[in-house]
């Protein structure tokens, strides 16, 4: 039996997950760690006198909450043994954020996970999950990328991919250790149920305007929430630790996507993207180029995932697409096939 | 003194091709072989791997799961195989079945006979412009693309490809007039890796073969041909290149796709066969090993292919080198045409197209996976299979 923390469980990756694992027999204990109130949806697994989900508010890029909590008696009774991080997807990374330490607060969350992993005996277990969009890109409209690819170091690179980077050459300093085993696993554009698309640097967000580069439209990998969780899961079952790419099986252009997931997506030539990113920044509004101009808008990447079918035993069950909901209105869903 | 390729008894080269052995000392210029201090221990070395490609299947698997001596440094690739001693995944969680039987299936991308092909009524304005057989042959292309996605993983789009088609078959049957023969020595199915002299200052000859292949196998193939990085950059150049299945050449795209049993068509001159002048016309240059390792590893054959016509297209009287690198251009040409008539220069004269294909090199059935390791051999198998395609050059030119 298994007894595992999952980090932004409020948010929607990690709710997906922690529900995941609820159904799961093997897992007995659920400590679910959020920066907001509990989801409506954790009402059913809080409910009882015994209930196996544990509900806590908790700020991850702190270090004394999070000291605390890896010391509280309440996390030592429950012997957990493996944790899930689930990063935050929205906003918390951009460059308006507050830094924590000086650093970015994915960056600060991952490096305080890990140390207390570290540090305390029974856990034995950490999975990770990160972004695909750590990888350099090479030039092209899509690029078969698997985990040997090259890391994007350029220095140039958008806060919130170097955020990423950091948070993912974190855990990959870890991947050897012995005690503790670390499964790091890279996803691109997770989209769930309602059309709601997470972890694209440009993307993530309520519907808006979207700048792109003129020319360029880029094939974006996705993935379902549901086939993340499902990730999570076997990287949890299975003991082999290191680094996998998850993905689905459909790959699609970025101002598909754009139009799918309700955004206006706005060709500007390639030259004038740096001038797009200092306006914003001047502006104060969060910046989605980078001063290398937004390579993800010119360049797409498609991921291998044969590491994780041979090792993982994980191959996507859904597939993405457009469904007519109740409303009569076209909706990007997943479906299992 | 180098014998020109011509000289070259042809049966004996070709035989000698077919199944390599160290070539003889000035065949083709500068032989990399010539350099070594033991020619006899490499013949063992040859011989060894020559075995080894002969086993089973099985057994080389085998050999391949042992355990080896000298772990690398930390990477993604160690990582994978950072598996806990005691818990061994094969021991404890040997793969559900449904994942053994993904993992075993062979699966490749194919495409249906033309005959199994039913045509719905053309729709739009290209459909009705292309005749039933071209239509069939694009219906059946549209395959390759998984369940009802627009794109495949590369960003081909059948949709697009049908106006390309259009517009480049129109060109192949009246303006390059293309001739074609040794269709037979393409693969029905499965991967394989054509390797062909590249010529012109825009990349007619990719396009001709596309079509080519296209029009002459049944089932229909695609030939995807693999670009270079800086034609990716390009805006709307990258596009229209991946809406017609052609891909980047990077060292992923090209095992992926010869891993699902695609049909690559590639340059192995590079850039450098862009810029050969009118005096090197058809000479080509040193050829890049990358495809050899790559057809070894995923048991490709590589199929020589002569493109004659191509290097008349756009005759090259001079390359300004300076002026390309600080341009970052692969070439800034002078031809009769360019840049006198300006932008319009650059378009090819109608020259008449030959596109020949040769005998399958099936190095990896002599060789194995593991030839791809070593250097010298590969070296010298991209120097055989150059010596290949210049064959097949001058015999047809002639």
């Amino acid at each position: 039996m298994t007894q595992v923390l999952v980090t932004h469980a409020d948010e929607p990756i990690g709710r997906r997950v922690v529900k995941n694992l609820y159904h799961d027999p093997d897992v007995e204990v659920i400590f679910a760690l959020g920066s907001g109130p509990p989801p409506r949806k954790f009402d059913a697994y809080l409910a009882g006198s015994a209930p196996r989900v544990t509900y806590t508010r908790l700020d991850l890029a702190k270090h004394r909450p999070v000291h605390d909590l890896f010391h509280s008696a309440a996390f030592r009774a429950g012997e957990i043994d493996t944790v899930v991080y689930v990063p935050r997807h929205g906003a918390g990374t951009s460059v308006m954020a507050p830094l924590v330490g000086g650093l970015s607060e994915r960056t600060a969350e991952s490096r305080l996970l890990l140390q207390h992993c570290l540090e305390t005996r029974t856990i034995r277990n950490l999975v990770a999950i990160g972004s695909a969009f750590v990888y350099r890109l090479p030039p092209g409209n899509a690029n078969h990328l698997s985990e040997d690819s090259e890391l994007n170091l350029d220095p140039s690179v958008m806060p919130e991919i170097r955020a990423w980077i950091d948070s993912d050459m974190i855990f990959h300093s870890e991947v050897h250790n012995d005690r503790l085993r670390v499964v790091l696993l890279r996803v691109p554009t997770v989209v769930a149920a309602g059309g709601y698309v997470y972890l694209h640097p440009s993307l993530a967000g309520r519907p808006g305007s979207r700048v792109r580069a003129l020319g360029f439209d880029p094939i974006c990998a996705l993935v379902s929430d549901k086939d993340v969780a499902r990730a999570v899961r076997a990287a949890i079952q299975t003991p082999v630790s290191g680094i996998f790419n998850i993905a689905g099986g459909e790959a699609v252009p970025l101002s598909m996507l754009a139009r799918w997931t309700g955004h206006t997506s706005i060709p500007v030539p390639g030259a004038l993207l740096g001038m797009v990113d200092a306006t914003e920044r001047l502006l104060g509004i969060e910046s989605r180029l980078g001063a290398a101009g937004g390579e993800h808008l010119r360049y797409g990447f498609t991921l291998d995932t044969d590491r994780a079918a041979s090792e993982l035993g994980f191959r996507s069950q859904y597939r993405i697409g457009l469904a007519r909901a109740g409303d009569g209105a076209l909706r990007l869903e997943t479906a299992s096939v | 003194m180098e014998t020109p390729v011509s000289e070259i008894e042809s049966p004996q080269a070709v035989e000698e091709i077919a199944n390599p052995l160290p070539a003889p000392a000035g065949a083709l210029g500068h032989d990399p072989f010539d350099d070594l201090a033991a020619p006899d221990r490499f013949e063992e070395q040859l011989d060894q791997l020559e075995a080894r490609g002969k086993q089973k299947p099985e057994v080389r698997a085998r050999a391949r799961r042992a355990p080896k001596s000298k772990v690398t440094a930390a990477s993604p690739t160690s990582a994978r195989s950072m598996v806990r001693p005691a818990t061994t995944r094969s021991d404890e969680h040997p793969p559900k079945p449904d994942n053994l039987a993904r993992l075993t299936r062979r699966r490749w991308a194919t495409t249906p006979p033309l005959a199994e092909i039913e045509l719905p009524p053309p729709k739009g304005l290209v459909d009705r412009l292309l005749n039933s057989d071209e239509r069939r042959i694009l219906a059946a292309l549209a395959h390759l693309v998984e369940g009802e996605a627009p794109y495949d993983r590369f960003g081909y789009s059948p949709e697009a490809m049908k106006t390309t088609f259009l517009l480049f078959h129109t060109l192949y049957r009246f303006y390059f007039r293309v001739r074609s023969e040794g269709h037979e020595h393409i693969p029905s199915e499965g991967p394989a890796v054509l390797a062909g002299n590249h010529g012109g200052l825009l990349p007619f000859d990719a396009a001709m073969a596309v079509i080519d292949g296209a029009l002459h196998t049944d089932p229909p193939r695609l030939v995807r041909t693999v670009v270079d990085r800086w034609a990716g950059s390009l805006p709307w150049v990258n596009l229209f290149y991946a809406r017609a299945g052609q891909i980047v050449g990077t060292r992923e795209n090209f095992d992926k796709l010869l891993k699902e049993g695609q049909l690559l068509l590639v340059f192995p001159e590079g850039v450098e066969g862009m810029r050969k002048t009118i005096a090197h016309r058809y000479r080509l240059q040193e050829f890049r090993v990358g495809i050899i390792e790559h057809a070894l590893r995923t048991r490709a054959p590589i199929i020589p292919v002569a493109f004659i016509g191509s290097d008349d297209q756009s005759p090259i009287l001079f390359d300004i080198k300076p002026l390309a690198r600080r341009l970052g251009i692969p070439v800034a040409p002078i031809t009769p045409t360019f840049p006198w008539f300006g932008a319009l220069g650059i378009l090819p004269y109608p020259v008449s197209y030959r596109i020949i294909y040769g005998e399958p090199l099936r190095y990896h059935e002599r060789f194995g996976p593991e030839g791809a390791d070593d250097s010298r051999l590969v070296r010298y198998l991209a120097n055989q299979v150059r010596r290949a395609v210049q064959l097949l050059i001058d015999r047809n030119r002639q």
